[in-house]
């Protein structure tokens, strides 16, 4: 009798057991311990170009060069600063809890629009005479312009020989037709 | 006895089954509370955890105070005060409000639930049939809890859980009024019952470890269920349903096996597998929540039954000693969530945050057109200001959606990606609480294991 009570406790605690071990088992080998959110990627690592075919396609990795670059200066991630400029209250609140202040961001910006140029020069979509003047005009412009090219960057790469201004006669020379500049294919 | 003891046997079924549910019933509201009250988790956890600190101390007290003043006005006394607070909870606009009110409640609650143990054996005719009633009467109350809870809060309002707990109170209270009577009339105050044994402390350790881990699956997951997966508090109580159902349905398990140790030590181990599961869930499925449940439901059934047992057999009086499986059941309760809840509420914030970068890098990295996706990464900023600190419900944030058919399946497949990112990190977020709450089941092995060798 008793050695069957122990044989029933002992079956009930192997069957526990079992039971745990394999359900736990199986929501592992289906993905369990790694159903977590993306980690993003750091910002200061270079980010590659896709072949870009488009404006739109150069724009947007033009955006995301020059957020990448100044999240890097700033120690944020590029998601991050991405929410912060999209409002002027989400700037407020970025700048208050950083700690960062308008000439502090504007510097990162630069920063960051000058990596965007460099990276569209590497990547082959933007023309050299193109990127020498606006490398050195980005580094000048104010917060609410940088912050728009980011913001627009389409618009901007779009209508990049009135932005240049005066260089603008230099590059009709060179590269008639102004859009020209970029180097698409 | 001054009548016929059916209706009393129901009445004090019914007020242990109230008491004991309240926190299965509560737990649904709380979310809503969260809300309403403009709150914190942490703070909203004291609606729960004020109700069991006070049933935790006052429990033992009670039943002394049952056995000095007659169970049958201790019973009455403490429906009445479980009712009146019951009304001010429901009223309550503030937080502060309702914890106190909540306090109150309890205090009726522990004089209740000790005095119908005091009451129960004499009605029914023995010790071992008013334990079955007790454990049956817990049994019933925690598994309509959690559906009664749901429907209540979404179809009425949360206050309707605790005012609802009003006339239910006041019904079993009036049969009980006739014992209090028939003791006020005969002067019979205490029985002279026979002092056996001490309480028994490995198995109301163990009782308070595994009462930690099923509180904690049970908030735990209707946390997740409701703030993370965003479903309606029915739906949500639908779902945590299928956890006491199970115990129900498997609770003929327990009679196939004598050993009380070894249920309660196969109990331990299921309740732990099901949290480790719970902890581990490759997708925010419904479906996938409903295999942890029914090993939490079956362990529970297992391991509550065989350490009550353990803790009353042979021991005299039963109220002193059910107050003492009480008191440590509740105090269980009240170190699950204070262990757990900094520790969720910070990985709810964590996640959120990370959740929140990974969608956005899903918004920046994908091919909508450039001004469609700033206007949406606009729009999703919008919605984490308007749902700040909570995990948002990204679904405005894309409307209207394009007409253009090939820009409207992008935008859709983007929604989709964030939502998925969003899911990942409120699933993840109860991750480790879920773990730890898994360790408080297994460690009450250990008394478990002691509870043969070293008898008190």
């Amino acid at each position: 009798m008793n050695g069957e009570r122990r044989l029933s406790g002992t079956v009930l605690i192997v069957g526990a057991i079992v039971a745990s071990l394999v359900l736990v088992g199986v929501y592992l080998a289906a993905g369990g311990s790694s159903y977590e959110p993306e980690k993003v990627q750091n910002p200061c690592q270079p980010r590659e170009w896709s072949d870009p075919q488009n404006l739109g396609q150069i724009a947007n990795q033009f955006t995301i060069s020059a957020l990448d670059g100044a999240a890097c200066q700033l120690g944020v991630s590029r998601e991050t600063l991405a929410r912060a400029l999209a409002t002027p209250e989400a700037r407020e609140r970025f700048e208050e809890r950083y700690e960062i202040d308008d000439e502090k961001l504007a510097k990162a910006i630069r920063a960051g629009l000058v990596r965007a140029v460099d990276d569209a020069e590497e990547a082959g979509a933007l023309s050299p005479l193109i990127a020498v003047p606006l490398r050195e005009a980005v580094q000048q412009i104010p917060l609410e312009q940088a912050i728009e090219i980011i913001n627009n960057a389409q618009g901007f790469l779009g209508d990049v020989d009135s932005f240049l201004g005066p260089a603008d006669d230099i590059i009709e020379e060179l590269l008639p037709g102004g859009l020209g500049g970029l180097a698409l294919p | 006895m001054p009548q016929s003891p059916r209706p009393r046997v129901a009445a004090l079924a019914l007020a242990v089954g109230l008491v004991l549910a309240d926190s299965s019933i509560v737990v649904l509201a709380l979310p809503e509370i969260y809300r309403e009250l403009d709150t914190s988790v942490s703070g909203v956890t004291w609606v729960l955890v004020s109700f069991n600190l006070v049933i935790a101390l006052a429990a033992v007290p009670a039943a002394l105070l049952a056995r000095r003043v007659g169970p049958g006005r201790s019973a009455a006394v403490g429906l009445a005060v479980f009712a009146g607070a019951g009304l001010a909870c429901g009223l309550a606009d503030e937080l502060s409000t309702l914890i106190v009110a909540r306090c109150v409640q309890a205090l009726g609650g522990a004089l209740a639930v000790t005095a119908a143990l005091e009451l129960l054996p004499a009605t029914v005719g023995s010790e071992r049939r008013a334990a079955a009633v007790w454990a049956s009467a817990g049994a019933t109350g925690a598994a309509l809890g959690p559906a009664l809870g749901g429907f209540l809060t979404e179809l009425v309002s949360w206050q309707s859980v605790f005012l609802l707990q009003v006339p239910v109170a006041l019904v079993a209270a009036v049969p009980i009024l006739a014992v209090a009577r028939h003791e006020m009339a005969t002067g019979i105050i205490e029985q002279e019952v026979r002092q056996t044994g001490r309480p028994h402390l490995w198995a109301n350790l163990a009782l308070a470890m595994v009462s930690a881990a099923i509180a904690a699956a049970l908030f735990l997951l209707v946390l997740l269920l409701i703030e993370g997966w965003r479903l309606s508090p029915i739906e949500a109580a639908l779902v945590v349903s299928v956890m006491p159902l199970a115990a129900v349905l498997s609770s003929k398990l327990a009679d196939l096996v004598p050993d009380a140790r070894s249920r309660a030590a196969a109990g331990a181990i299921l309740v732990s597998g099901g949290l480790a599961a719970l902890a581990f869930l490759p997708k925010a499925t419904i479906a996938l929540t409903v295999p942890p449940q029914i090993l939490v439901g079956i362990g529970l059934a297992l391991v509550l039954s065989a350490l009550t047992e353990t803790a009353l057999g042979g021991r005299s009086p039963q109220a002193i000693h059910g107050g003492w499986t009480i008191s440590s059941r509740h105090a269980g309760v009240v170190i699950g969530l204070l262990v757990l809840t900094p520790i969720f509420t910070a990985d709810i914030e964590e996640q959120r945050h990370d959740a929140i970068n990974a969608g956005t890098a899903v918004i920046l990295d994908s091919s909508v057109n450039p001004l469609l996706k700033l206007d949406l990464a606009e729009k999703v900023s919008e919605r984490l200001d308007d749902e700040r600190g909570k995990v948002p419900t990204i679904g405005p944030a894309f409307e209207p959606k394009p007409a253009d058919p090939a820009e409207r399946a992008e935008v859709e497949q983007l929604q989709g990606e964030l939502q998925d990112q969003l899911d990942r990190g409120a699933t993840h977020a109860f991750s480790t609480s879920f773990i730890l709450a898994a360790l408080l089941g297994l460690i009450a092995l250990f008394p478990i294991a002691l509870s043969r060798r070293v008898d008190l």
